[in-house]
């Protein structure tokens, strides 16, 4: 159940952005990144980062002090883009002397005054660009190869068969709950091949319960959400009126989790056991369904 | 002066094999008493050394340290104190966080004490943190303390440190336990009987799986 990770965007293809407002020490950063083998993108200002921020970027590294605000303030823009990037302080600010960011803004800081202070940050970055290691969701011991697995899949293709959506339909009156859906789980949110009930796409994978869910191979229950503390928390399944939830994992014929098949009620809610086993052989079917899915795909290639 | 050892951290006097550089251990105990001793022991070495105390004051977990046979060097031995209580008259050894609901400047100040430590030739480091419990109670959201945990263990890992993080398991639902042990390479289960101690580990090999009383100190 525990072990070592290595997981996320690989470090030969991650991007760094480079948040700077001084010329000089961004130019330096720019340079000791570029030598260590990152594409770095370079922004002068919080304004600036929002164009400069795309599915390829692993990490990013700013400065404490911008002319148009701080460290935390990148830090807000980039999580609000990609919630699980990593972001690296690089300053000469001792901690005592940075910005002042939200509880939970936690990210890594690299102090410029220490001896060969660009080396330790390339070894902050490698690490941070190699892995998932800011998310604020428990990972599988897999990831990597739960990715890779994932990505055989033609999502596109998937979201459009009509077989999902006839089984999520089937599935909301067999349980008589509100939503039912098969959610695919990518490496920063959830995608929605299939939902009935509802017309949700994706979902910050943070914000979601299939994230713990991929994690067990027993159908996962939470009756009610505002009791239970890993996602009471969580304003997202609020706002969508998600009160209580049942999913079963997807894995694909290695045992890699893939996502999962749920169901949603407005309302709290419990499964006898006999509900988990039917639930558990819906997602036996969809497992089937990608398996086909699979086969024909690698056919036609 | 750099102290490089061998290729595993060792654990003198306790039942346990050493273990690879960058491994996270979970330590899962009562709080206080034995748990706590057996994580400070855990660290002991002549490594550089990192103490997170979330529910106990730096002095007293400096003492606390000394008690189990640590050597207070400032060169090498740091502590990240987010208790709220005093570290005065500890000088730069203490970094203070005002309470254990500041991941942020919790995570910063662990960062900063790890490169000072760094900077002083201690490229291996044994990070300690007591304990995870007050984190937890004092995030409404459990996601913020996932991102915390994420981040430190994989400094450790990927810094070829060792990290043992201590959480009393009676103070939290199963689940969030289980959750929380997911980032972590092993778990050991401490239990303290008439104030005799006793670990088992669940995750690595060569590790003793069953019950294993622990010697006490000499």
């Amino acid at each position: 159940m525990l072990r070592l990770k290595r997981v996320g965007v690989s470090a030969e293809l991650a991007t760094v952005v480079c948040v700077d407002g001084n010329d000089e020490t961004r130019t330096a950063t720019i340079d000791a990144l570029e030598a260590a083998g990152f594409a770095v993108r370079a922004c002068s200002s919080v304004s600036e980062i929002e164009p400069a921020l795309d599915d390829s970027v692993g990490c990013v590294v700013t400065a404490a002090q911008l002319p148009d605000g701080d460290g935390f303030d990148v830090v807000e823009r980039v999580r609000e883009h990609t919630p699980d990037c990593a972001c690296v302080f690089f300053t000469e600010a001792s901690p005592s002397e940075l910005p002042r960011g939200g509880r939970d803004q936690i990210v890594e800081y690299v102090p410029r005054s220490v001896p060969n202070a660009h080396d330790r940050l390339g070894d902050v970055v490698s690490a941070a660009a190699a892995e998932v290691t800011q998310a604020a969701y428990p990972l599988p011991e897999d990831e990597s190869e739960r990715l890779a697995a994932l990505a055989e899949y033609d999502v596109e293709a998937l979201s459009a068969l009509d077989a999902f959506e006839r089984l999520t339909a089937l599935i909301t009156s067999h349980f008589d709950i509100d939503v039912a859906f098969v959610g695919l789980v990518d490496a920063h949110e959830e995608r929605f091949v299939a939902c009935e009930g509802a017309n949700w796409r994706t979902l910050a994978r943070e914000d979601t319960i299939c994230t713990h869910t991929i994690l067990t191979d027993e159908v996962m229950v939470v009756e009610d959400i505002r009791e239970d503390p890993r996602f009471a928390g969580v304003d997202r399944l609020d706002e969508l009126e998600i009160r209580s939830y049942a999913g079963a994992r997807l894995t694909d014929g290695d045992g890699r989790a893939l996502g999962a098949v749920c169901c949603i009620h407005g309302e709290p809610r419990s499964y006898t056991r006999a509900e988990r086993d039917d639930l558990r052989r819906f997602a036996d079917e969809v497992e089937e369904q990608l398996g086909l899915r699979r086969r024909l795909k690698d056919g036609g290639d | 002066m750099a102290t490089r050892h061998g290729s595993h951290y060792e654990f003198p006097n306790l039942p346990l094999n050493g273990v690879s550089p960058g491994t996270n251990l979970l330590l899962t105990g009562p709080a206080l008493g034995g748990t706590r001793e057996l994580l400070l022991r855990l660290l002991l070495g002549e490594d550089g050394v990192l103490i997170v105390t979330a529910d106990t004051g730096a002095r007293k977990v400096l003492t606390a340290f000394e008690g189990v046979g640590g050597r207070i060097d400032r060169n090498r031995v740091r502590v990240v104190n987010c208790t709220g209580e005093s570290g005065d008259g500890l000088g730069d050894i203490v970094a203070s966080v005002g309470s254990p609901g500041d991941l942020t400047g919790i995570g910063i100040e662990y960062s900063g004490q790890y490169e000072q430590v760094y900077a002083r030739g201690y490229d291996t480091v044994r990070t300690g943190i007591y304990t995870l419990t007050p984190l937890l109670v004092y995030s409404e959201d459990v996601r913020p303390v996932f991102r915390f945990i994420n981040t430190v263990t994989s400094r450790i890992r990927t810094a070829d440190g060792l990290g043992v993080c201590a959480i009393d398991p009676s103070a939290h639902d199963e689940q969030i336990v289980n959750s929380i042990a997911q980032p972590f390479d092993a778990r050991i289960d401490v239990r303290e009987r008439d104030g005799d101690l006793a670990l088992r580990l669940q995750g690595l090999p060569d590790q003793p799986t069953e019950w294993t009383a622990v010697p006490p100190l000499s």
